[in-house]
């Protein structure tokens, strides 16, 4: 009984060491945390949106439930950039972040998030494939060549390309049906 | 304290081409040279860790309760893993984030805390658990090797044959991880049957 008693004693003792060390470090890695996102997404909005000046992490507004992210250059706005979603990667959701300029055009795009392929569909991450989405508006075809697009796929992936070009569409569509219509940027965005 | 510990480790007792164990991280991660040094690196701290904390504390834990408290032990310290390389290496972490929690499973750890820490002494369990974490940041150095070479042309993601050459895609995917385990594992058997004789 003794023993059986000292077993309880000295797994609560151990777990309760460990869910301390847990929220010591918890504690101590949480705004770095917080900073490493942060400093993320900033990357990520300097690449995809036009040159600005202002803050467009500080600078979002909500709109339909999305955060968009507002460049102003000089105090005029000059592009914007939210989040956009694709469900059809090979595994599990691709985020991008696109940044649209005035005319309506795609100034630049940023993969977030993705589970693919290492060294297959993974090669969205390259420089020239997220360029080639650079000045394309919702009149282009942006999709993969196989589909008739002008976009160049991956020999051995073509689900992941195709993925993030339907995410950039979903962005076009929203950002002309929901995101020029906005009152708080009527004027500034045709 | 005998440095031999720590040597075999290494190779004689290396936990991927020898005992076969955690092969589950293994296979997943060796895609490249450089997901299988940051695992393997990864997974050497939380060994060396836990071999030290289940050494000291080997006479106190009841032995009906020490699988359970192995596991709390190892799962603290990968947590802790997770956090610090989330905060401090970010970009490393957006890679390994995936499989860092896997560590908590990778039978290397558990065997050696259950095979070798809770009866050796601390210095001893400290080191076998470098020994051990290196032998198993080796292999998987090695299989990340041989699956970039023939799976992507390139080694620690420098471009090494021009872009004239075709790499084998498969060996990237899933069943490369396989087929390349299977083949080292065979060389290596092959030449230590020919050194006996």
């Amino acid at each position: 009984m003794k023993n059986n008693l000292s077993m309880i004693y000295i797994l609560a003792i151990i777990t309760a060491i460990a869910a301390l060390l847990l929220s010591i470090t918890y504690n101590g890695t949480k705004d770095k945390i917080e900073e490493a996102y942060r400093q993320e997404l900033i990357k990520a909005l300097n690449v995809v949106l036009p040159e600005h000046d202002n803050h467009p992490d500080k600078e979002d507004i909500n709109i339909d439930g999305k955060s968009v992210y507002i460049a102003k250059k000089g105090g005029k706005l000059v592009g914007v950039a939210f989040k956009s979603t694709s469900s059809k990667g090979y595994s599990g959701d691709i985020d991008i972040l696109v940044g649209i300029d005035l005319n309506g055009k795609v100034y630049g795009v940023e993969i977030l998030k993705h589970a693919e392929t290492p060294g297959l569909g993974s090669k969205i991450e390259t420089d020239s494939f997220k360029r080639s989405f650079k000045g394309l508006g919702k009149e282009d075809k942006i999709a993969v060549k196989k589909d008739g697009g002008v976009i160049d796929q991956f020999s051995g992936a073509t689900i992941s390309p195709r993925a993030v070009c339907e995410a950039v569409n979903n962005a076009l569509k929203f950002y002309s049906e929901v995101v020029v219509k906005n009152p708080q940027l009527i004027g500034g965005v045709k | 304290m005998k440095l031999s510990v720590m040597f075999d480790g290494i190779w004689k007792n290396n936990g991927v081409f020898k005992q076969v164990l955690g092969t589950c991280p293994t296979l997943a991660v060796t895609t490249s040279v450089k997901n299988g040094l940051g695992m393997g690196l990864a997974t050497t701290f939380v060994l060396i860790c836990s071999n030290i904390v289940v050494s000291l504390i080997k006479n106190i834990v009841p032995s009906k309760v020490r699988i359970p408290v192995y596991i709390v032990v190892i799962a603290s310290f990968v947590t802790i893993v997770d956090l610090m390389m989330n905060a401090y290496l970010h970009d490393l972490h957006k890679i390994l984030g995936l499989f860092i929690p896997l560590i908590v499973v990778n039978c290397i750890i558990l065997g050696r805390a259950e095979g070798f820490a809770s009866k050796n002494g601390v210095a001893d369990s400290l080191l076998d658990g470098i020994g051990i974490g290196l032998g198993f940041t080796l292999a998987l150095s090695i299989l990340g090797g041989v699956r970039e070479i023939l799976g992507n042309g390139s080694i620690l993601g420098f471009n090494l044959f021009g872009s004239s050459f075709s790499p084998a895609i498969a060996m990237i995917m899933p069943p490369g991880a396989f087929i390349g385990l299977g083949f080292i594992m065979f060389v290596i058997s092959y030449f230590e049957k020919r050194k006996r004789g």
